[in-house]
């Protein structure tokens, strides 16, 4: 009898303490949970490399495609980081490079590198918040937005989610007037974006369809954003994902915007 | 000749139609999109183009109207072999204006490392660089003003020259240096398929009398090109990364501007040394460059070779609207002992001023995301009162085609300023390409 009562009151205390932690684990701090998710978005090990492609679709169903394979290396965990994209299809986009040095709370640099004309061109940090070689994602969806640029505010906790608004600081800087991300609680995700334009109507949402463990890193492989207005959308997928290979800094200079490093780009390192 | 002008426009003709049939083909890639290219041996692309383009107004002086009328197929192919890329993209073309059936190379290039940080680039390549928005100071890499005027794809203005390029990369600064053994011009407007303005007969002349036959430099290793510029990035204008760059060049002038004793116009030589900066500035993006050319005039007081001059640019753009992007130049060239020259040249009408300034003005818009494209540039000259205007439409139907629509409008006070003697020239083009 004793035993069975121990043996209850222990269950009941392992019970009561998986509870705990589940409630310890709900964090109630906006910055910190955006914080943790914008590390688990675009931060994952010290630098990763992605085979990813797009599939474009407008509002009648007409395709379009795009293929590259993305490198990134972090300079400083949750700071500074550079990307290099490097196009592989269709053929009228095949080697061109992009290369962004990522500077939250200051301008990026960003270089577009078009081989016909052999030419480094630079765009201007002013218009991240436009289509991303053609497709309904942004510069800014690509290299993520600086966390430092909104306002977040916990307005719910659902069973699986952290509900977060987002509200830029300066106004003119986005085309949104706030955001809503719904971000995992199990692995810090964010699995839906809303975004909002000034009569607070849904315009334009991002979704992760599917994600995967890799190398002990929670990682989008499939995600769609559907520009409402439009009925467009676009589906873009990720493969042959790696992180913490041994990047160095010099993978991300100008030499790669007219030799891209191979070493890095071929599957199988 | 006629003859196959005349085949290359049936050619034209019949790849039109049979394009045109294209427009809304399937864009499938018709592989598995996720097979790792390379394993698969040589990579071949290409595409496959139409394009005719008319005067707006006639020439007086040439009979056709049309200023483009060509049917291209590109082959582009790279492979690697270790670490060695090779790379070749000829077009064969029928050009029913100017030379019928031909072949372009474009590209035949190998690309290797010497050491880590060392990189080599041989063969026939397209090299750019420089800060200039379509306005070239130290960029003397040769440029093909003919297909830029016709209308043919931007990518053809810069012309590939057989050269070899060594680039160096350091912590602060890289190097490149290149190599060009046969001095390649310009290809410069010579009267064949548009007239220009002789200031030695003082009139505006075209092909067959009054085409531009220059002397080419005798082939010596002296006479090669040599360029170098020496580059880097770095946190000088308070924490923004600047691009800074100091550019070298000892070859020849690229357009045949000087005249010998024969009467017969040739590419004196020059070098020139320069400079530029870019960087951001606000949400946009500026930069600046300046370039000292020195000429063999000494003193400047042979009218018939070029003068020494300066020449700098600054240039700002960026976004004003959504999709909406400004792009302003300044541009100035000072022709330097210029007092010689007036005082040698027998008062010549036509010499050039002493200071040309240039200003540059482009507009680009883009819509339905991305397929369509609006463009606007404009040069301006106050001091030449001239202008050149090329607006263009491109809309994108799918991965595959695309139609480019646009115009190359010149004007002027004068009949020899630099952008006033190409009026009879301006024109209006298509371009229908089918890429695979």
């Amino acid at each position: 009898m004793f035993k069975l009562i121990s043996i209850t009151s222990l269950f009941v205390v392992a019970v009561l303490s998986v509870f705990k932690n589940v409630y310890a684990a709900d964090l109630t701090n906006a910055d910190e949970i955006v914080s943790k998710a914008n590390l688990v978005s675009y931060y994952a090990g010290n630098d990763g490399r992605s085979e990813a492609r797009m599939l474009i679709k407008d509002a009648q169903g007409r395709e379009q495609k795009r293929q590259f394979t993305i490198l990134r290396r972090d300079r400083e965990e949750g700071g500074e980081q550079d990307f290099l994209v490097v196009f592989s299809r269709p053929s009228d986009v095949r080697n061109t490079v992009f290369l962004v040095a990522k500077k939250p709370g200051g301008d990026d640099d960003r270089w577009l590198y078009l081989p016909g004309l052999d030419l480094v061109k630079r765009i201007s940090a002013g218009d991240k918040r436009t289509s991303f070689v053609g497709s309904h994602y942004f510069y800014e969806d690509v290299s993520g937005r600086s966390i430092r640029e909104d306002s977040h505010q916990l307005l719910e906790t659902t069973d699986k989610h952290y509900v977060i608004e987002n509200k830029p600081l300066d106004t003119n800087s986005a085309e949104f007037s706030r955001y809503i991300a719904w971000i995992s609680k199990a692995n810090f995700l964010p699995e839906k974006i809303e975004y909002r334009d000034e009569n607070d109507t849904v315009y334009r949402r991002v979704e992760v369809l599917s994600s995967a463990l890799i190398q002990g890193h929670e990682t989008v492989t499939k995600s769609k954003v559907s520009d409402l207005r439009s009925g467009g959308s676009t589906t873009l997928e990720f493969r042959f994902q790696n992180y913490d290979l041994g990047m160095d800094q010099a993978v991300f200079s100008e030499r790669s915007l007219r030799k891209p490093p191979r070493e890095w780009l071929q599957r199988g390192q | 000749m006629k003859s196959k002008i005349a085949q290359a426009r049936l050619i034209f003709t019949v790849v039109t139609f049979s394009l045109s049939s294209l427009l809304y083909a399937a864009d499938d890639w018709g592989d598995d999109a996720w097979g790792e290219e390379e394993k698969q041996g040589a990579i071949v692309h290409g595409f496959i183009e139409t394009a005719v383009g008319s005067r707006v107004s006639d020439d007086a002086l040439i009979s056709d109207d049309l200023s483009l009328a060509e049917v291209r197929a590109r082959v582009e192919a790279e492979s690697y072999q270790g670490d060695l890329r090779l790379s070749g993209k000829v077009d064969l073309y029928a050009d029913g204006v100017e030379s019928g059936l031909d072949i372009y190379l474009r590209e035949a290039v190998a690309e290797f490392s010497l050491a880590d940080n060392v990189d080599v680039r041989a063969g026939h390549q397209v090299l750019t660089w420089g800060t200039g928005d379509l306005v070239f100071l130290n960029d003397l890499f040769a440029k093909d003003w003919v297909s830029f005027f016709a209308g043919r794809d931007d990518e053809y203005l810069k012309a590939p020259s057989s050269s070899i390029k060594l680039s160096a990369y350091g912590e602060k600064a890289n190097i490149d240096f290149v190599w060009t053994p046969i001095f390649n011009s310009d290809n410069f407007i010579s009267g064949e398929r548009f007239s220009y303005f002789s200031p030695r007969v003082g009139t505006q002349v075209a092909a067959p009398n009054g085409k531009l036959v220059p002397e080419e430099p005798s082939e010596s290793f002296s006479h090669g090109e040599f360029s170098a510029r020496i580059y880097g990035r770095s946190q000088i204008l308070s924490g923004r990364s600047t691009e800074w760059a100091l550019y070298g060049y000892r070859g020849f002038w690229k357009q045949p501007n000087a005249i010998n004793s024969n009467n017969q116009p040739y590419f004196s030589p020059l070098t020139s040394l320069g400079a530029s900066l870019r960087t951001n500035i606000a949400s946009g993006i500026g930069h600046t460059e300046l370039a000292w050319y020195n000429s063999v005039d000494d003193g400047g007081s042979d009218p018939l070779i070029p003068n020494s001059q300066i020449r700098f640019l600054m240039g700002y753009e960026q976004e004003l609207i959504s999709k909406l992007n400004l792009g302003v130049q300044y541009y100035f060239e000072h022709i330097l002992d210029y007092d010689a020259l007036a005082a040698n040249d027998g008062g010549s009408i036509y010499r050039p001023d002493e200071h040309r300034e240039l200003w540059t003005l482009r507009l680009t818009y883009r819509a339905m995301q991305d397929n369509l494209t609006l463009n606007w540039f404009s040069f301006y000259s106050p001091t030449d009162q001239d202008y050149y205007h090329r607006p263009s439409v491109k809309y994108r139907f799918n991965d595959q085609v695309n139609l480019t629509l646009g115009g190359n409008i010149f004007g002027g006070e004068q009949p020899h300023t630099f952008f006033g003697q190409f009026e009879d020239a301006s024109n209006i083009y298509a371009r229908l390409r089918w890429s695979y």
